[in-house]
């Protein structure tokens, strides 16, 4: 016997509204995007699609939005796999899995803006830690700059985000592997399958939900990472890490075109709507049954 | 025989991963001890000489206002998600409600979308409000953009509660205040514990708005104000080491002592059961 509905519906009420209030905001925007919207006060007048014409006409929009890729799928693939193993390699390590836990997890709960003060002194072409600690092993790194190298500099802010996500799908698959049954892996270890085909044809295929999570978090996560730009390399060396949030943050509060500013924020709504709603539409099945 | 020899390979690998994870934090530790004249000598894994404590001090100056703002914000806002959430959480897992599917699926899509895409209407919203640059602001932002994080979590908590004690409450007469207050909030004392972590920690390390929503040092939190001494303390790395530390301070010692809690957080917001 459940309670009845009419008699607690002030418990939902301020969430309904704190949210109401965050879809009218997404839509709100929406409309700021077809504006000619250009320094701190509000003008509304209408400009149809013209913002979004002059965007892709910019070669800097396309820039940005190839380094979203990248970060999409150079961060995603190694971070996922990597944590699988690791989960993998722990189910005989069961002891010592939750003190080693903590050491693959603790970066999560830095901010980008702690690890990316860390790993740009890690970097630094003139006195970072990777050049030294290199150059006792005798190989010479002075010239390859790191995050000041145009082409390299993306794949540095790639890995410090990966140093700090891999405990992250560490423990989501840790977890996912922990809810399947082992019978079949013992069958097939009897059968004589070795530990690769073990880890990617029999354990892999039943944690689909793990890599769902994994995947979409991951994917999030990326069109969310400003901050390590911010802090990093403020989108250089030139626009050669500027990604699709920072794009927007710089056109409407440097440059003040707001109307602008907006269209970048719907085509970051649109890629990471296509990212979250196939996974909010399989995730309300924990919660409504 | 192969078992050991796999065992061993774990071991080597999982040994070698784990210097690699933890070298930045010590190269860090260290760093931010040492005097300038050591940093320059690049010999980042041997000890200083002396503990150089004034590095602290400099960074401590330099943070002490953004991290007591940061504090004032994070601290109402996170209680006002985890609150405000617990109930919805409770009436959407506990009442027969036929909408409930749209609601969570708004709430989950809420949870997850970045900030970007609302961070103009924000600014707007406050200056209407007249709460840009002040601490009602930002908390009520972050109250809007983590409560729906907050209502996942406890409400994930909440179902795995048995059902008979609800049944059994609302036969005794029990009714659904008294229910939450003296039956499910003391029973899900861990789980709120897991989310509020979870929301406080996003809070804190929160950059985008903070520095968006902020001007001058009266209200800016401490992300901002590291972001800035980094800037000032250009090539000073023993300073800008112990400034990163002593901001992560707070979520890392909350880490270490509560990280079972935060596993847990984990697993509930984003894992399946």
């Amino acid at each position: 016997m459940k309670y009845n509905k009419k008699e607690g519906f002030f418990y939902l009420t301020p969430v309904l509204i704190l949210v109401a209030i965050l879809y009218g905001m997404i839509i709100w925007n929406l409309v700021a995007s077809f504006t000619a919207w250009e320094g701190m006060k509000a003008t509304w007048k209408f400009a149809g699609f013209q913002n979004f014409i002059h965007l892709i006409q910019l070669r800097r929009f396309w820039v940005n939005v190839k380094n979203n890729f990248i970060w999409l799928f150079v961060f995603i693939l190694p971070t996922t796999i990597l944590g699988y193993i690791l989960a993998y390699l722990f189910t005989n390590l069961r002891r010592i899995e939750k003190v080693f836990r903590q050491i693959f997890l603790f970066p999560m709960a830095l901010s980008f803006i702690v690890s990316g003060t860390l790993w740009a002194w890690m970097y630094d072409p003139s006195s970072g830690l990777i050049n030294s600690l290199l150059r006792i092993f005798g190989i010479n790194t002075m010239n390859f700059g790191w995050i000041a190298n145009p082409k390299g500099a993306i794949f540095c802010m790639i890995f410090t985000a990966f140093w700090q996500y891999l405990g992250f799908t560490f423990v989501i698959y840790s977890g996912a592997i922990r809810g399947i049954s082992f019978d079949m892996v013992e069958a097939a270890s009897m059968d004589g399958a070795g530990h690769f085909r073990i880890l990617f044809q029999i354990i892999f295929p039943n944690l689909g939900h793990g890599t769902l999570i994994c995947t979409t978090m991951l994917a999030i996560t990326t069109m969310k990472v400003f901050d390590l730009v911010w802090i990093m390399t403020q989108g250089g060396p030139g626009i050669t890490t500027e990604v699709l949030p920072y794009l927007m943050y710089r056109l409407t509060f440097s440059q003040h075109n707001v109307g602008m500013g907006a269209a970048v924020s719907i085509v970051i709504l649109v890629l990471s709507g296509g990212i979250v709603i196939p996974y909010s539409l399989w995730a309300i099945k924990k919660w409504v049954r | 025989m192969k078992d050991v020899k796999f065992k061993t390979t774990s071991i080597i690998v999982i040994v070698i991963l784990t210097f690699i994870w933890l070298l930045p934090i010590y190269a860090m530790l260290n760093t931010s001890i040492k005097s300038q004249e050591e940093v320059a000598r690049q010999e980042f894994l041997k000890f200083p000489k002396k503990i150089q404590a004034q590095n602290f001090i400099v960074a401590f100056k330099a943070l002490k206002r953004g991290l007591a703002n940061s504090i004032i914000i994070t601290i109402p806002a996170t209680f006002f998600c985890i609150f405000l959430g617990s109930l919805a959480g409770f009436y959407l897992t506990m009442f027969d409600f036929r909408q409930s599917r749209i609601v969570f699926f708004s709430i989950v899509v809420a949870t997850f979308l970045p900030y970007q895409i609302v961070l103009i209407p924000i600014t707007r919203f406050l200056s209407t409000l007249n709460l840009l640059n002040s601490y009602g602001g930002l908390i009520l932002i972050y109250v809007i953009l983590n409560v729906p994080m907050g209502t996942l979590i406890t409400a994930t908590f909440f179902m795995k509660l048995p059902v008979d004690f609800q049944e059994a409450a609302s036969i005794e007469g029990c009714t659904s205040f008294t229910f939450y207050r003296k039956i499910l909030i003391p029973l899900s004392i861990p789980g709120l514990v897991s989310a509020a972590i979870l929301v406080f920690v996003q809070i804190y390390n929160e950059f985008l708005l903070a520095i968006a929503l902020t001007r001058g040092p009266k209200v800016k939190p401490v992300m901002p104000i590291l972001a800035e001494l980094r800037g000032s303390q250009i090539a000073q790395w023993n300073i800008q080491m112990a400034g990163a530390l002593f901001v992560a301070f707070i979520p890392l010692a909350v880490f270490i002592v509560l990280s079972e809690f935060f596993v847990s957080g984990l697993m509930a917001g984003y894992g399946k059961e």
